[in-house]
């Protein structure tokens, strides 16, 4: 053992994308043009749903050289009209991995920003050409950057950085980046196309290397409503997530410097004249509830070490040992370690326990969670074996798995917050159905929200049927928090709930011209791979989605049935029309005449009693 | 007295043709009437289902109830059927009117010079049973004849009745090919015959032997081939043989089941054309092969299929099939499983059936 030397290395989160790209979906040429499309459209219309500004986004793809056979380096182009990233954080936004300003439970498209950051890293990988970045935030000066990853250091290079005036607040980011677009054209054709359907308020338009030109306006005027951040719920979570939270809960030991003692002077009223030791302590017992945490930790610390502001200047606070109720501080004066011991029984103690060791459970429960009031906070500690008032940093390892566990299967709390969704709404969904299929018929659905291990989710169906949609039918468009999917849709829960359904007894037959459109929101979609491209089949979700069919497949077998009438009245009448002369004139000569019989009130007859039918 | 009874005949299809004339008219203005003053024309047909077939015991054949369906106009699912039917009575019509005779194939194909849409020819055989049920007239009265394919020998002399040809006559036994029974010869008068008995036989090859054989002279007898299932012409002329010429008619047929319901319809009919009347011979006789031959004449045999069987259980619960010959017959089949076909008795020499077999049959036939 001890003769080979394991050398452990630390890599950079760049690196570590750079060395699996494959996973991020930059696997091969066609497949990572298509995903630098995403990743830069997607970002951009998140950007502008969290403002609540209409998007407008204007992508353009064109080849360096288009002479040069597939694959070949690509300039790709993705402009909106979002609110822009200030100036001091485009180089870090852009040129460092695991820098993005999604941390937060709620829905959105990306997750972390990371997938734009890994689509510059694989352009810079293939061209070596900078990423260009403009940015104004206030319509009035653009910032230009071109901007290196440094792969090893994690770290933004910038080559250039000018500024200059502009009348539009936006983002334009531009890389250059090896591409197949013979392969990958049809698919980004689809993406596009789709992805206007499932975002009717936005504008987008698409100029492809072949200088094809796509252009999708905005069809809704109204913005679906955002998101709101939430925090997570307790079915959802794991033990670094707790562990993650607790950091947040417990609190710094203030740093005693000239700033802070002037800070608690002003707020014990004492900026000015100085007190003795126990006069401090009288002013700060008046003004308790007035102080702020960090000021009444000072304070607490004082108390026991007895020491006026003079003399506080003069130490450095090194431990609070709470098991053995002793407070270790260095001595500037005499340049040693010393320690004085705490009273338990102080309400200075609690203040500072409370402070080293964080909140209550039942505090962490109630303030860190959602739906979680302080009763079934109590519930629960029971439930899992804890004292109300165990404070979360004195928890060992073996009781934060413990907790961990318990989370999971209490169920006693209410179910997640769908607040945090932005299902696109039902009229504008049928709307986008409407202008993009111009369907005969169309309805749409929006379930209630449901959840699937703490997290929640609200799924949208839209079906058509009819008028300029092409038979071969279902046609089936998947959708997960706006994003369409392509790929992979053998595997996809959706696919399975549909191919389950009998559509004859809705009236479905033969080679149906129909569409259907389905949209899950969720904090999380359970994909099924890490290519996003097929939703898992979670029996929740399976349900739900079941439930939205059934519904509308109602609807669509009542439409059929009226059309059937509506094209039986109308096949009668043609009957009518084609058959009455032909036994008139048979009947005729048969009866011996020459003249035919007036039969034509009883064709204008038939249509009126058509007419009245219909 | 010929030339009476010729006039009589000749005054006769004359009238059968004005009739047919007639009820096309009357129906034709029922319907002209009603288009004319806004009403949906309809026509009341005698329903064919099975629920409306009874056997007669008295007519010995099988004819339809009371019951009739509707077709009206009105209804679009009856439309198109009612105007391939009013199609139909005015090609009968001018049929008629013409003296021209048509088949059932030709029907089905003329139609579509009218814009007349038949699927297929049997749905066009079903408009033509529907005219007959309208009329209560056999379709061979409005000309319309089926494919030939049944023959005739023997020494019967016939007068043509149809345009180019009256008054021309004809000797059935110039020609060993025998001659075809198409409407020329339906319609023909029967002048006089030397024949003193009618031998219906099931096949041709049979047929070719019987005359090779001269089994018309040896037995005096007119053969008819009925290839198979008798056509309604064919049977209409046995019966005119039976009725007009006085001859008793035999029928022979392969030794199975099918065999012996051929003998059975040209008796009694069809339950297929139970609509109509003059299209039996109530005293034809089945003389064999019977399923008792088989064991007599210890003729080779095959086994029964199923579909043969089957097809001996559904006769057992027809009515005309509950007495005599006709039961015990159909029982034996049941039992012995077994059937032989008329070629069966070639096994003893090719004219063994003529030599041996046919005259026992004769023989017997006086006394059934």
């Amino acid at each position: 053992m001890s003769s080979i030397k394991e050398k452990f290395n630390q890599i950079s989160p760049s690196e570590f994308f750079y060395r699996n790209r494959d996973l991020a979906g930059f696997s091969n040429p066609t497949r990572s043009l298509y995903t630098a499309v995403r990743e830069f459209v997607e970002n951009s219309l998140d950007a502008c749903d969290q403002k609540g500004i209409f998007p407008d986004v204007h992508m353009s793809i064109k080849a360096v050289d288009p002479e040069k056979p597939d694959p070949k380096p690509y300039i790709l182009t993705v402009k909106d009209n979002g609110p822009g990233i200030e100036s001091k954080h485009v180089p870090l936004a852009f040129g460092t991995v695991l820098y993005g300003s999604k941390f937060g439970l709620k829905q959105a498209r990306g997750m972390f920003g990371l997938g734009a950051t890994m689509a510059i890293l694989y352009g810079q990988i293939t061209t070596n050409k900078p990423v260009l970045v403009k940015s104004s935030t206030d319509g009035k000066i653009q910032d230009e950057f071109e901007l290196l990853l440094d792969i090893q250091k994690n770290k933004p290079v910038i080559l250039k950085h000018t500024t200059k005036e502009v009348t539009k607040q936006g983002l334009s980011v531009s890389i250059c980046l090896e591409g197949d677009y013979a392969k990958a054209g049809s698919k980004i054709k689809d993406y596009v196309y789709e992805t206007s359907l499932i975002t009717p308020y936005a504008t987008i338009t698409f100029d492809d290397p072949k200088g094809e030109k796509f252009h999708y306006s905005k069809i809704v005027n109204e913005m679906p409503p955002a998101p709101t951040i939430i925090r997570p719920h307790a079915h959802g979570i794991d033990v670094e997530t707790i562990r993650r939270m607790m950091v947040e809960s417990q609190f710094e030991i203030p740093n005693i410097d000239d700033v802070m003692v002037e800070k608690v002077r002003k707020d014990l009223g004492l900026a000015k004249n100085n007190l003795a030791f126990t006069g401090i302590m009288d002013k700060a017992k008046k003004r308790w509830k007035t102080l702020s945490r960090p000021v009444r930790v000072v304070i607490s610390l004082m108390s026991f070490l007895k020491m006026d502001f003079d003399k506080l200047n003069k130490i450095r606070i090194d431990d609070i040992d709470v098991p053995n109720k002793k407070l270790y501080f260095w001595d500037f004066g005499d340049s040693q370690s010393k320690s004085v011991d705490m009273d338990p029984e102080s309400q200075y103690y609690k203040q500072l326990t409370g402070t080293v060791q964080g909140e209550t459970l039942t505090t962490f429960l109630t303030k860190r969670f959602q739906r979680i009031g302080p009763s079934t906070a109590v519930k629960f500690a029971e439930f899992a074996g804890f004292k109300p008032e165990k404070r979360m940093g004195s928890m060992t390892n073996e009781e934060l798995v413990k907790l961990s566990d318990s989370l999971q299967k209490f169920e006693g709390f209410l179910s997640p917050d769908p607040s945090c969704l932005a299902p696109l709404g039902e009229a504008p969904l049928k709307k986008g159905i409407n202008k993009f299929f111009t369907p005969d018929f169309c309805e749409v659905i929006q379930r209630p929200a449901s959840a699937y291990s703490g997290f929640p989710f609200i799924v949208e169906m839209g079906i058509a049927y009819g008028g300029a949609i092409r038979p071969g039918g279902p046609h089936v468009y998947r959708y997960a928090n706006r994003i369409p999917l392509l790929y992979d849709e053998g595997s996809d829960v959706v696919l399975k709930v549909v191919n389950d359904t009998d559509w004859s007894r809705y009236k479905v037959k033969g080679d149906p011209p129909f569409v259907l459109v389905t949209h899950i929101c969720s904090t999380r979609i359970p994909y099924k791979t890490v290519g996003k491209e097929n939703v898992a089949d979670r029996q929740e979700i399976e349900r739900e989605l079941r439930l939205g069919l059934q519904f509308l497949s109602r609807k669509l077998a009542a439409y059929m049935s009226k059309r059937g009438q509506a094209e039986m009245a109308k096949k009668r009448a043609n009957l009518y029309a084609k058959y009455l002369p032909l036994i008139a004139q048979f009947c005729t000569e048969v009866a011996g005449k020459t003249k035919e019989p007036n039969y034509k009130k009883l064709l204008e007859e038939e249509i009126i009693v058509d007419d009245k039918q219909s | 007295m010929t030339t009476n009874k010729a006039k009589d005949r000749k005054q006769k299809t004359i009238e059968k043709q004005q009739n047919i004339i007639d009820a096309l008219k009357d129906h034709g203005a029922k319907v002209y009437g009603d288009l004319d003053s806004g009403q949906f024309p309809k026509f009341s047909i005698p329903s064919r289902s099975v629920s409306n077939i009874v056997y007669d015991k008295k007519l010995r054949q099988y004819i339809l109830g009371n019951s009739a369906a509707l077709r009206s106009s009105r209804n679009s699912s009856q439309l198109r059927s009612f105007t391939q039917l009013m199609w139909l009575a005015f090609f009968a019509n001018r049929l008629t009117h013409e003296k021209k005779s048509s088949t059932l194939r030709d029907v089905y194909y003329s139609s579509q010079a009218f814009a007349i849409e038949f699927e297929d020819q049997s749905e066009s055989d079903n408009i033509i049973v529907d005219l007959e049920a309208v009329l209560s007239k056999p379709r061979e009265d409005f000309h319309i004849f089926p494919e030939e394919r049944s023959s005739i020998f023997g020494d019967l002399n016939i007068e043509y009745t149809i345009p180019g040809y009256e008054g021309k006559r004809m000797n059935l036994s110039n020609h060993p090919d025998g001659y075809a029974i198409g409407p020329s010869l339906t319609t023909a008068e029967l002048v006089d015959t030397s024949a003193e008995i009618v031998i219906a036989i099931e096949k041709g090859g049979l047929f070719t032997r019987f005359v090779e054989e001269q089994v018309d002279k040896k037995f005096k007898s007119i053969i008819i081939n009925t290839g198979g299932q008798a056509p309604r012409s064919t049977r209409t002329l046995l019966k005119r043989l039976h009725d007009e010429m006085g001859l008793p008619v035999i029928v022979l047929t392969d030794g199975d089941v099918y065999g012996e319901h051929i003998a059975m319809v040209i008796k009694s009919g069809s339950a297929n054309a139970a609509h109509l009347r003059e299209l039996t011979v109530p005293d034809a006789k089945w003389v064999g092969v019977w399923a008792t031959d088989i064991e007599k004449f210890k003729l080779p045999t095959i086994p029964m299929t199923e579909s043969d069987i089957k097809r001996c259980y559904d006769l057992q619960s027809d009515p005309r099939y509950q007495e005599g010959i006709w039961k015990k017959e159909l029982d034996v089949f049941l039992k012995i499983k077994r059937k032989a076909e008329l070629e069966a008795f070639s096994k003893y020499g090719l004219t063994n059936i003529t030599d041996k077999y046919l005259p026992q049959k004769l023989e017997l036939a006086k006394s059934l």
